[in-house]
């Protein structure tokens, strides 16, 4: 809250700069008064030009939503005529087709368990790890350390098959344990640096008064320092959250029946098996991002930090 | 009990200090699991396998050398595949990022409406690689998609094109795609870049009759070089391992015009089930991505240091 209170602040002053910046530059040393009316028209000049850039740039990002929006509600005719923007007639139709023939309940239930699940796992995970590399002094800490780096530089088309024939070996192919266990490993290595940053940065003063007390070292971390730890495990929650929505690829690789699929596996699924009508694949698509749609739109303001402090660390 | 020689003092000591040890890696013991179990000893298998060969169902792997890799260097497609995403790569570096700094720069400029632009910019950032590729698909149609209609629309049908079927646009296409996805992550990690740089610099650079550029060229770009690292790095990271879009937009075609290593890495292993051939590609692609990791995080902590 803080940093977004300055930050707005700061924002004010360079707006305020922009112009008398110019303005200095095309006429050094002239400060008098005289000079004030004409730089009004000026300021606002550079406005509406900056205006008018970041609108341009607004329509190219939210456009082919609007489109994909639009043509969910046209009838097949109309998407292929293609004349009409505003659907003349909306279909609400279609999104009961695709409900019901692209199985999307079946397919949302599994993504919000998938990624319910994972994003526990991950939270648990990293917590304890986070902590134990910011405050616990043991040997093979820097080793450790060395080696969650290198885990994050592994890219996932490097392992998506050996993950694979491991599961296979495990027998927990087409099976949700398996899918939820490689989205927790993935998520493990990022979770677990944002959390040590955020460790790191807490005061010791409280987990020290417990250890006075008595409290043994898993008594402090549950009791006291997870209690403290809300805003970092939101932002791991968060990135964690959207990035296991989002998988696809090993979703891909493990999921047969679609009765287990998450929904973005199962959106492929659908067009491949039933080839859908493009108003219906549209509206499909549309059911499929409104969770992620309305959380972002939501919870912008943590989610901009989140994905700040994860490519940070 | 409470001697005064060192020795007895000493060993408690030691007692607690094995306890601090194993206290620590009691905190560390389930991501080491996970860590090891799913990430360690897929990778070693990988890199083993790519020098055997398996039909993805026999219990058999047998060893066969160097084939792998000698059959991928000679394989067309894979090399295609690399040279894709290396423009794809490029397109985001130059135009995408380009875009995500000017437009950080305006929205920090601006008093009203920067929670509105910041929203709208991301928003195509929380979208899966599969929606994205839905969309565009869509949009790209030649029939009955929006592009072909509005070039009608405004009189120039000589632009209109087979967007993802013709070999010499596809390739745009999708690094187009690939663009509009992706820019607003940059945009995020330029903007908070920018509402970190110090105010004063800025005070200072007005009372010396700093104009704007020379503002841009001798306070923001320098200030900002730790975050254009880090933007750098993930927008090749990410169009290097672009796989969910371009298997749904074009899969590949046509012919290997938009094949990328990951969708080709897949095919081998799950269409031709040749697996051995797939891990040694996996492996190439992947020493690759590490060694851009590498060479990128060397450069910029050297940079921090100087």
């Amino acid at each position: 809250m803080r940093t977004t209170k300055k930050a707005e602040k700061d924002m004010v002053m360079s707006a305020e700069e922009a112009g008398p910046g110019g303005r200095v530059a095309r006429v050094p040393g002239d400060v008098s008064p005289r000079e004030e009316p004409p730089r009004r028209p000026r300021v606002r000049a550079d406005r509406v030009g900056l205006y008018g850039l970041l609108g341009l740039a607004a329509i190219f990002s939210v456009f082919p939503l609007l489109w994909m929006l639009s043509g969910s509600l046209q009838s097949l005719d109309e998407l292929l005529g293609g004349e009409n923007f505003i659907p003349s007639e909306p279909q609400w139709g279609n999104y009961v087709t695709a409900w019901v023939d692209g199985e999307l309940g079946t397919y949302l239930l599994n993504s919000i368990l998938y990624t319910g699940t994972a994003v526990l796992g991950i939270l648990t995970v990293s917590s304890l790890a986070g902590y134990a590399l910011a405050r616990l002094e043991f040997w093979g800490k820097g080793v450790f350390t060395v080696v969650i780096l290198a885990v994050m530089i592994i890219p996932a088309p490097a392992m998506f098959l050996s993950q694979y024939k491991l599961l296979i070996e495990f027998g927990l192919t087409n099976s949700r344990l398996g899918y939820v266990l490689i989205l927790i490993t993935s998520g493990i290595p990022m979770a677990t640096l944002i959390m040590r940053s955020f460790f790191v940065s807490q005061p010791k003063a409280l987990e020290e008064a417990a250890a006075i007390d008595g409290a043994s070292r898993l008594r402090i971390f549950v009791s006291v320092i997870l209690p403290l730890a809300r805003p970092g495990l939101a932002a791991v929650a968060v990135i964690q959250g959207f990035a296991a929505w989002n998988e696809y690829l090993m979703a891909l690789v493990i999921f047969h029946d679609n009765s287990l699929m998450p929904i973005q596996r199962g959106l492929t699924s659908f067009v491949s098996a039933e080839t859908p009508q493009q108003q219906i694949l549209l509206a499909a698509t549309v059911i499929s991002i409104v969770p992620v749609v309305v959380f972002y739109l939501l919870a912008q303001r943590h989610i901009v930090k989140g994905v700040g402090a994860g490519a940070i660390k | 009990m409470t001697s005064t020689t060192t020795p007895l003092a000493r060993r408690p000591r030691r007692g607690h200090a094995v306890r601090r040890h194993l206290l620590g890696w009691l905190f560390l013991a389930p991501a080491v699991a996970f860590i090891g179990v799913f990430t360690i000893v897929p990778f070693g298998q990988s890199i083993l396998l790519s020098f055997q060969s398996w039909d993805g169902l026999s219990a058999d792997t047998p060893f066969v050398g160097l084939d792998n890799y000698e059959f991928v260097l000679h394989y067309d497609a894979f090399w295609d595949s690399m040279r894709n995403v290396a423009v794809f790569a490029a397109a985001g570096f130059f135009i995408g990022n380009g875009v995500a700094l000017a437009m950080a720069t305006a929205v920090n400029r601006i008093t009203r409406g920067r929670v509105f632009f910041r929203t709208v910019f991301y928003l195509p950032g929380v979208l899966s690689v599969v929606v994205v590729g839905l969309i565009f698909s869509s949009l790209f149609n030649p029939g009955s998609g929006v592009l072909n209609h509005a070039l009608e629309l405004v009189g120039l049908e000589s632009l209109q094109q087979n967007w993802l079927g013709d070999p010499s646009v596809a390739l745009p296409s999708v690094a187009a795609v690939f663009i509009w996805f992706h820019w607003g992550f940059g945009f995020l990690l330029f903007l908070a870049g920018l509402q970190d740089i110090p105010r004063e610099l800025y005070e200072a650079a007005d009372l010396d009759g700093a104009g704007g550029w020379a503002k841009f060229r001798y306070i923001t770009w320098p200030q900002l070089a730790p975050v254009t690292a880090i933007v750098s790095l993930l927008t090749l990271l990410a169009a290097l391992q672009i796989f969910g879009t371009v298997q749904v937009l074009t899969n590949g075609g046509p012919g290997d015009h938009t094949m990328v290593p990951t969708l080709l890495i897949y095919g081998e292993a799950f269409t031709n089930f040749r697996y051995g051939t797939a891990a040694a590609m996996s492996v190439i692609f992947g020493g690759t991505l590490v060694i851009l990791s590498l060479i990128q995080l060397a450069i910029s902590a050297r940079r921090s240091r100087a």
